[in-house]
C-alpha cells in the first residue's frame, strides 16, 4: 500500500470512529457544532440514528432543533401512549394519483433530493442511490447531470431537468422513473414575471427600478417555458420520451405558491414539490435563502388548502421539503398538508457532514461529501454511506410509527392534513 | 383588488379579408390547437357584419350600438331591460342570437352557454343631452359623447349583474357598433358550434382557448375576448405588473369587474385611443415599449416622442409575456382592423401571414399550422388558390424595424373592400403582384418533351438534374406546363419503385427549392406540389413488400419490421398531436421495429417528431412533410430530420448529435441546451435561438435570428471540437434569389454572457456593432475559420442551392475574399471580464 492510502485509511478510520464515539458525550457536546436549526444534539442524534439504525437511547433531543420558529416552535397535542400496534402502521405513500395506471408507492414518506454531482462526491452519490434502493425509495441527480456509475441503480434515480438542461439527455430521461423538473429559485412557472435578465439592463428597466415591482429580479425559469401551456408542452415532451415516468415539478415557494402549484396540476404534473428555504448545504446566499421563498412551514398548507379548494388535491402529490431535519419534521409536514418529504442534509449529516457551511471552501468538504478531490471522496465508502443513510430512514420509521400509534392512526396518509393534532409553542 | 383568475396561456387566431368570410374558417384553426387551451374558456370576435345576416339594414348596421347581452339567469332579461336599456335606448332591432336547442349535444361542453340577446341601439336625444349637460361634456363630439354613455351604461349594468355580490347574472358581452363577440365555457370552436355561426359573415374574426389555471367554476364572462367599447381583444399570457397597471387604471377612474389581464389590457387600449386618442403607433409604443439599442436606432423626432410616451405610461405597460390580437372597428375612418402587437421580448407564440389571390387574406395566430388550417379549409371551398400563405414572418417585440406589431386594415378601395397590411410605423407590406393558381378544371395532359426526358433522358435518375433542367421552365412557363410535370411524375411514381422514388424526391426538391418561379406566385405552386406529393404518398398501398409501404392512424396496428431498406410513409392526419398515441410515439415503434427510413405526411403540428428515440440512433432517417409542430428533432443523438417547411417553436431542445435540416424558418427558443448536432436552417430564427447550447452544435442559419442568439452559448474552442453559428443574413427574393435582409442581426442581446464557441456572421457591410454584443466581441476573421465553415457551407450549398461562390461571397456582382465577408463573434474570457 502506498503512503497514500495509507494516510487515506486512516483518516476515514478516525472519521467513521469519530462518528461512532462522539454521540455517547463522554466528552460532553462538542463547541462549535452546529447551529440553533441544526443544534450540535440534533446533529449527534442522527450520527447515532446512522450508526445503530434506533432512535437515541442516552437522551439526546431527536426531535427538534432550537431555533425559536419554524418546525421547532410546532409541537404535538398530548402525543399519549400508543392505540396502534406499532407494526400494523403503514407508512407508504403514492406518487401518483392520477388515473393513468402509472403506480409507484415508496414504503415511507421520505426520498432523497437533488444533490448535484461536482457539487457532492460521487461516493456519497452512488451512498445515496444505493440506499435509495435498499429502502424502495429514491434519490435525485441534482442538475448537474447523471454519472454512469449510478445507472445501476437507475430505478431508484430521479433524473432532474433544470433550467439548464445540463446532462439532460434522452437517455437519462428514459432511466428516470420520476422526471424532476427545477424551476429556478423564485420562478413561477406559468405565471409571468419572468423578465429576461437582458432586459434588467434595459432602459425601461432602469426605470422601473425606482417602482414597486419586486418581480423584475426573478430569474427566469425554462427559455422554452412561460406559461401554463407551455408548461403543459414541457412535460408532454417529457412523456414523448419516456411515457411510464412520473413527472415531479420543484419550485420553491414564492408568495403565490398556490398558483404555482395548480399551474403544475393543470400541465400534467404527478407532483407538486415545494422547497423551502432552509435547505440546502449552506452555500446559497442568505438573502436568496430568506427573502425569495416563504418558510416551507407557511407554504404546505397554503398549497394544500388551495388544491383542496380547487378540487384537485387527490390527484396531485405535494412532496415539501427545505428544512427537514428529523422525523418528527416529517410528520410535522404531513399534518400540515404535504404527502410526504424530501430529504438531503440529513443523508449528509448521516454520513458525517458537521452543517459546518464550508462546502465550496479549497479542496471542498474535509468529510468527502461536497468534494470532488480524490482523496476526500473516499472517506465515504458507498457501502458505509448506504448503511448509515438506510440506518437513519430506519430510525425515523420508528419515530413516525411512534406518533402515529399516539394518535390512533393506522397509515400515514390518514395523517395528511390533520393541523388540529398539532400545538404552536410560544 | 387580486386577480380573481389566472391565465395559463392559449390559442389564438385572428383574420382580416376583404370579403367576408363565414365563422366555419376559424373552426379547423382552432380544433387543431385545443392543445394550447383547456375547454375552460373560448370565444369570437366578428366585425364589419353583413346585414342581411343580422336581419337590419345598412344605415342601421351602420350607425347602431350593438349591444349583446348575456343572461346566465334568464329571468332577469325583462328587468334588465327596463332598468338599462329601454330607458335610455331606441332599439331599432332586437333577437335572441341563434344557438343549438341543447348544449349538451355538442361533445364536451359542460355548462349551458349563455343566451345572448343582440339590441341594435341608438341613445335617446334627452337622455344623452341631459348626460351632457350633467358631466358638463359640451367640448366633445357628438359621437364621443355617445360612445361615452353607451361605455358608462355597460359597466352600471355589469355592475349590478355580473360582479356586484358575486350574483353573475348578466353581462354585456360586446357593445361597439359592427362588431359582435361570443363565448362560453367550452373551446373556441364549441362557440362556432354552438351559436351556429359556421355561416355567419365578417371581414374580421379572432378566435380564442383560453387555460385558465385558478377558479373552480368558471363563467363565460371569464373567457376572451374582452372587449373595450369599437374593440374586442384576445390575449395570451400573463402580466407580472397586473397590479400596477390596475393601480394605473384606478388613477384614471377606470375599475375592472372581471378581474382578468385581458380586461385590463382592453381597458388599456381603449383609454389610450378612445380617451388618449393616441394613433395606433404611439399606442403600440405605450403598451410594448421600444428599449436598448432599437431605442438608439430610432430616428432622433421618435426619440424624443417615445421616451414622453414610456415616461407617462411605464407604469400602465404590461411586463412579462403577452400577444395581443385585437379586432376593432375604426368608426371614424370606416375601416374594420386585425391587430397583433407582442411583448417586448416575445416571450409568446405568434406567426403572421398574408395571402393575395381572388381574396386577400391577413391572418395571425400561435403557430403557422392554424394559419394553414384557415387557408387549408378556404382552398377545399375553392375559395384561394391554396393552402400557403404568399408570406409568413416574426414580428419582433419593441423594435426599430417593426415594431413589434402589424395590423391588417379592411377599408373602402376603388370597388368594394381593399385589405392592406403595415407594421406599427404605419410601412405598408406590399406583395409583388404575380399570378396565382387560377381555379383548374382545365384538364391537364401529357407533354411529350417532359415525358421523354424524364424517362428516358440522362435526368431520370437524378432530380437535381432534372430540376436544373425545369428550371428555365418553372420560371417561364405556366401553371398549366407546372401541372404537366406533376402529372407525369405522378405517373411515374405508380410505375415501379425507382421512378416512384425519383419522383417523390424531384417533387420534393421542388417544393423545397428557392427559384424563379417568373410571374408565378411560389404560394400557389406549393400547393401544386403539395397535392401532388400527398397524391403520390396516397396511393402507396399498405403493408406490401415494394420499397415504399404505407401506414395510416386507423392501420397503425398493422406496423411490422421492414424488409431491407423499405421507406415507411405515415399518413399522420388522424393522430392525435401528443400524448401515447401520438405521431412522435409511432415513429419511436416504427424505429423499434427496426425501421430506417420513416416519412410522415399531413402533419399538422404534430409535436416531439424525433423525441423518445433514444441514444444513438444513426442510421435512422426521417422526412416530414405538412405543418410539423414544436419540439421537432428534440433530444435526438444519431438520426437525420429533413423538415419539408418551416419548423414551429422549440426545435432541438437538447439536441445531442445528429443531422437536422429545415427547409424554412425555425421558431422560438431553437436548440434550447443542445449539446451538438449539424443543423441547417433556410429561413430565420424567432427570438432565444441557442440559448444555453453546450458541446458541438454546428449550425448555419440562412436567415436571421429576431434576438438573444446563444446567450449563454457555452460550446467549447471551435477549432477544437467545439460549436459555432454561422448566420448568412439572406432572404429569398420573390424573384428567387438569394439576397441581403436589411441587417444581419437586427436585435440586441448577440451572444451575450457566451463563455465557448463562436458566431460566424455574413456582413459585408459592417452592419453589426458592437453595442449588439454583451460579453462577446468581434475578432478578426480568418482564414483558419473560413477553413472551419467551409465544409459546412458547402453541405449547406447542396442542401438548399445556396452557392458558396455566387450567393455567399459574392457582393454586388464581385466575389470577395472571405474575410470581406464574414465576421467573427467570440466570447471574452472569465479572466479578461474581471
Ligand atoms: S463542508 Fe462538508 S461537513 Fe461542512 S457543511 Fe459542507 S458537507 Fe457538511
Amino acid at each position: 500500500m502506498g503512503n497514500l492510502e495509507l494516510i487515506v485509511e486512516k483518516h476515514s478510520e478516525r472519521i467513521h470512529h469519530g462518528l461512532e464515539v462522539l454521540p455517547n458525550l463522554r466528552h460532553g457536546l462538542p463547541e462549535g457544532l452546529g447551529n440553533k436549526r441544526w443544534t450540535a444534539e440534533l446533529i449527534l442524534a442522527t450520527y447515532e440514528m446512522a450508526l445503530t439504525g434506533d432512535l437515541p437511547k442516552n437522551g439526546l433531543e431527536y426531535k427538534t432543533g432550537n431555533s425559536g420558529g419554524g418546525f421547532d416552535v410546532l409541537g404535538w397535542k398530548n402525543n399519549g401512549s400508543a392505540k396502534v400496534e406499532s407494526d400494523k402502521i403503514d407508512l407508504s405513500i403514492e406518487l401518483n394519483k392520477r388515473d393513468d395506471g402509472k403506480k409507484i408507492t415508496i414504503p415511507l414518506p421520505i426520498y432523497g433530493g437533488g444533490m448535484s454531482f461536482g457539487s457532492i462526491s460521487l461516493n456519497f452519490m452512488l451512498a445515496r442511490a444505493r440506499a435509495a434502493k435498499r429502502l424502495n425509495t429514491f434519490m435525485s441527480t441534482g442538475e448537474g447531470g447523471y454519472p454512469d456509475d449510478i445507472v445501476p441503480y437507475r430505478d431508484h434515480v430521479i433524473t432532474q431537468v433544470a433550467t439548464g438542461m445540463f446532462g439532460v439527455r434522452e437517455e437519462t430521461i428514459q432511466y428516470a422513473p420520476i422526471v424532476e423538473f427545477k424551476y429556478a429559485q423564485g420562478a413561477k412557472p406559468g405565471l409571468g414575471g419572468h423578465l429576461l435578465a437582458d432586459k434588467v439592463t434595459s432602459e425601461v428597466a432602469k426605470m422601473r427600478e425606482s417602482s414597486m415591482f419586486t418581480s423584475l429580479y426573478s430569474p427566469f425559469p425554462f427559455h422554452s417555458v412561460y406559461s401554463v401551456e407551455d408548461h403543459k408542452k414541457h412535460v408532454d415532451w417529457i412523456k414523448t420520451v419516456n411515457p411510464r415516468a412520473l413527472v415531479s415539478v420543484k419550485v420553491s415557494t414564492p408568495t403565490d405558491v398556490d398558483m404555482v402549484a395548480i399551474g403544475s396540476y393543470h400541465a400534467g404534473a404527478n407532483i407538486i414539490h415545494i422547497d423551502g428555504g432552509y435547505g440546502g448545504t449552506g452555500a446559497a446566499p442568505e438573502i436568496a435563502k430568506k427573502n425569495i421563498a416563504m418558510p416551507v412551514e407557511y407554504a404546505i398548507p397554503k398549497v394544500h388548502d388551495y388544491l383542496m379548494s380547487e378540487g384537485v388535491r387527490d390527484e396531485i402529490v405535494l412532496i415539501a421539503s427545505g428544512g427537514i431535519r428529523t422525523a418528527d419534521d416529517i410528520a410535522k409536514a404531513i399534518a400540515l398538508g404535504a404527502d410526504g418529504c424530501v430529504v438531503a442534509t440529513a443523508e449528509a449529516i448521516a454520513v458525517g457532514c458537521t452543517h459546518c457551511g464550508n462546502c465550496e471552501r479549497g479542496r471542498g468538504c474535509q468529510v468527502g461529501i461536497t468534494t470532488t478531490d480524490p482523496e476526500l471522496s473516499r472517506f465515504i465508502e458507498p457501502e458505509w454511506g448506504e448503511t448509515r443513510i438506510v440506518n437513519l430512514f430506519t430510525a425515523w420509521s420508528k419515530r413516525l410509527r411512534s406518533i402515529l400509534a399516539g394518535f390512533g392512526l393506522e397509515n400515514v396518509r390518514d395523517l395528511r392534513g390533520r393541523r388540529d393534532l398539532l400545538v404552536r409553542y410560544k | 383588488m387580486g386577480k380573481q383568475e389566472a391565465e395559463g396561456g392559449c390559442g389564438v387566431v385572428g383574420l382580416a379579408c376583404n370579403v367576408p368570410l363565414e365563422g366555419k374558417y376559424l373552426l379547423q384553426s382552432l380544433v387543431q390547437m385545443r392543445n394550447r387551451g383547456n375547454g375552460k374558456g373560448g370565444g369570437i370576435a366578428a366585425v364589419g357584419l353583413v346585414p342581411e345576416q343580422l336581419g337590419v339594414s345598412e344605415k342601421i348596421l351602420e350607425q347602431d350600438y350593438i349591444l349583446q347581452v348575456a343572461y346566465l339567469d334568464k329571468s332577469v332579461r325583462k328587468q334588465l331591460e327596463d332598468e338599462h336599456i329601454r330607458p335610455f335606448f331606441v332599439v331599432d332591432y332586437e333577437a335572441r342570437v341563434d344557438a343549438v336547442d341543447d348544449y349538451r349535444t355538442i361533445p364536451g361542453l359542460e355548462v349551458e352557454p349563455p343566451e345572448v340577446y343582440r339590441y341594435f341601439v341608438r341613445i335617446k336625444g334627452d337622455v344623452l343631452e341631459e348626460f351632457v349637460r350633467k358631466n358638463n361634456l359640451e367640448r366633445l363630439k357628438e359621437s364621443e359623447v355617445e360612445d361615452e354613455f353607451l361605455y358608462q351604461n355597460s359597466y352600471r349594468l355589469n355592475q349590478q349583474y355580473y360582479s356586484s355580490l358575486g350574483k353573475k347574472k348578466a353581462f354585456v358581452v360586446s357593445h361597439g357598433k359592427n362588431m359582435v363577440v361570443l363565448k362560453l365555457v367550452g373551446y373556441g370552436d364549441d362557440v362556432v358550434k354552438y351559436y351556429r355561426i359556421e355561416d355567419f359573415k365578417a371581414h374580421v374574426w379572432i378566435g380564442h382557448h383560453r387555460y385558465p389555471t385558478k377558479g373552480r367554476v368558471w363563467h363565460p364572462g371569464g373567457a376572451h375576448p374582452f372587449v373595450g367599447l369599437h374593440e374586442a381583444l384576445v390575449h395570451n399570457g400573463d402580466f407580472a405588473n397586473y397590479h400596477s397597471i390596475m393601480e394605473y387604471l384606478a388613477q384614471r377612474n377606470i375599475h375592472p369587474l372581471f378581474l382578468t389581464d385581458t380586461e385590463v389590457s382592453v381597458l388599456l387600449f381603449d383609454l389610450l385611443s378612445r380617451v388618449y386618442k393616441y394613433p395606433l403607433e404611439y399606442l403600440i409604443e405605450a403598451l410594448a415599449p421600444t428599449t436598448e439599442r432599437d431605442f438608439e436606432m430610432l430616428p432622433a423626432e421618435k426619440k424624443r416622442i417615445y421616451r414622453l410616451i414610456q415616461s407617462t405610461h411605464i407604469h400602465g405597460s404590461p411586463d412579462g409575456p403577452w400577444f395581443f390580437i385585437v379586432a376593432r372597428n375604426d368608426v371614424e375612418k370606416n375601416a374594420w382592423q386585425l391587430l397583433g402587437i407582442t411583448d417586448t421580448s416575445m416571450l409568446r407564440p405568434q406567426v403572421f401571414a398574408v395571402q393575395e389571390g381572388p381574396i386577400k387574406i391577413g391572418i395571425i395566430a400561435s403557430e403557422r399550422q392554424a394559419i394553414n388550417a384557415v387557408l387549408g379549409k378556404l382552398q377545399e371551398d375553392q375559395r384561394i388558390p391554396g393552402r400557403f400563405a404568399d408570406s409568413y414572418w416574426n414580428a419582433r417585440g419593441g423594435s426599430f424595424t417593426d415594431g413589434g406589431a402589424f395590423l391588417f386594415t379592411v377599408k373602402d378601395g376603388g370597388d368594394g373592400k381593399v385589405l392592406e397590411c403595415a407594421d406599427k410605423f404605419g410601412k405598408v407590406i406590399d406583395l409583388p403582384k404575380q399570378d396565382w393558381l387560377p381555379n383548374s378544371g382545365s384538364s391537364v395532359s401529357l407533354n411529350a418533351s417532359i415525358a421523354i426526358q424524364l424517362q428516358k433522358g440522362p435526368k431520370a435518375q437524378d432530380p437535381l438534374g432534372f430540376y436544373d433542367y425545369v428550371r428555365p421552365a418553372l420560371r417561364d412557363a405556366g401553371f398549366q406546363y407546372v401541372g404537366e410535370i406533376l402529372e407525369e411524375l405522378k405517373r411515374l411514381a405508380m410505375k415501379g419503385q425507382e421512378s416512384g422514388q425519383f419522383a417523390i424526391k424531384t417533387l420534393s426538391v421542388l417544393y423545397d427549392r428557392i427559384y424563379d418561379t417568373g410571374n408565378k406566385k411560389r404560394s400557389s405552386l406549393l400547393q401544386l406540389y403539395r397535392e401532388a406529393l400527398n397524391d403520390v404518398f396516397s396511393s402507396i398501398s399498405m403493408s406490401n413488400s415494394d420499397l415504399y409501404t404505407r401506414l395510416d392512424w386507423k392501420n397503425r396496428s398493422r406496423l411490422v419490421h421492414p424488409l431491407g431498406s423499405q421507406v415507411l410513409v405515415v399518413d399522420a392526419l388522424e393522430f392525435p398531436a401528443e400524448g401515447d398515441e401520438s405521431a412522435a410515439r409511432f415513429v419511436v415503434d416504427a424505429h423499434t421495429q427496426g425501421w430506417k427510413n420513416i416519412l410522415l405526411y399531413n402533419l399538422r403540428g404534430h409535436r416531439f417528431i424525433g423525441s423518445g428515440l433514444g441514444p444513438r440512433t444513426n442510421g435512422l432517417k426521417i422526412d416530414c412533410y405538412g405543418d410539423v409542430g414544436d419540439y421537432v428533432a428534440s433530444g435526438i443523438d444519431g438520426c437525420e430530420i429533413t423538415v419539408h417547411g418551416a419548423a414551429q417553436d422549440q426545435a432541438a431542445q437538447i439536441l445531442k448529435y445528429g443531422k437536422l435540416v429545415v427547409h424554412g424558418d425555425v421558431g422560438q427558443a431553437f436548440m434550447y441546451a443542445a449539446k451538438g448536432g449539424d443543423v441547417y436552417v433556410l429561413g430565420n430564427a424567432a427570438g432565444r435561438p441557442l440559448i444555453n447550447a453546450v458541446g458541438r452544435p454546428r449550425v448555419v442559419i440562412n436567415g436571421t435570428c429576431l434576438d438573444y442568439l446563444a446567450e449563454s452559448f457555452m460550446a467549447g474552442d471551435p477549432y477544437n471540437g467545439g460549436g459555432f453559428v454561422v448566420v448568412n443574413g439572406l432572404k429569398p427574393s420573390f424573384d428567387g434569389r438569394y439576397v441581403e435582409q436589411e441587417y444581419p442581426y437586427p436585435g440586441s442581446n448577440l451572444f451575450s454572457l457566451a463563455s465557448g464557441g463562436a458566431i460566424f456572421i455574413r456582413d459585408p457591410y459592417r452592419k453589426v456593432s458592437s453595442e449588439q454584443l454583451n460579453g462577446g466581441r468581434l475578432a478578426d476573421f480568418t482564414m483558419k475559420d473560413w477553413e472551419l465553415i467551409l465544409p459546412f457551407l458547402q453541405e449547406n450549398e447542396k442542401l438548399f442551392g445556396i452557392s458558396v461562390k455566387t450567393d455567399l461571397l459574392t457582393v454586388q456582382e464581385t466575389q470577395l475574399d472571405p474575410r470581406q465577408v464574414y465576421r467573427k463573434i467570440e466570447p471574452i474570457t472569465l479572466q479578461e471580464l474581471a
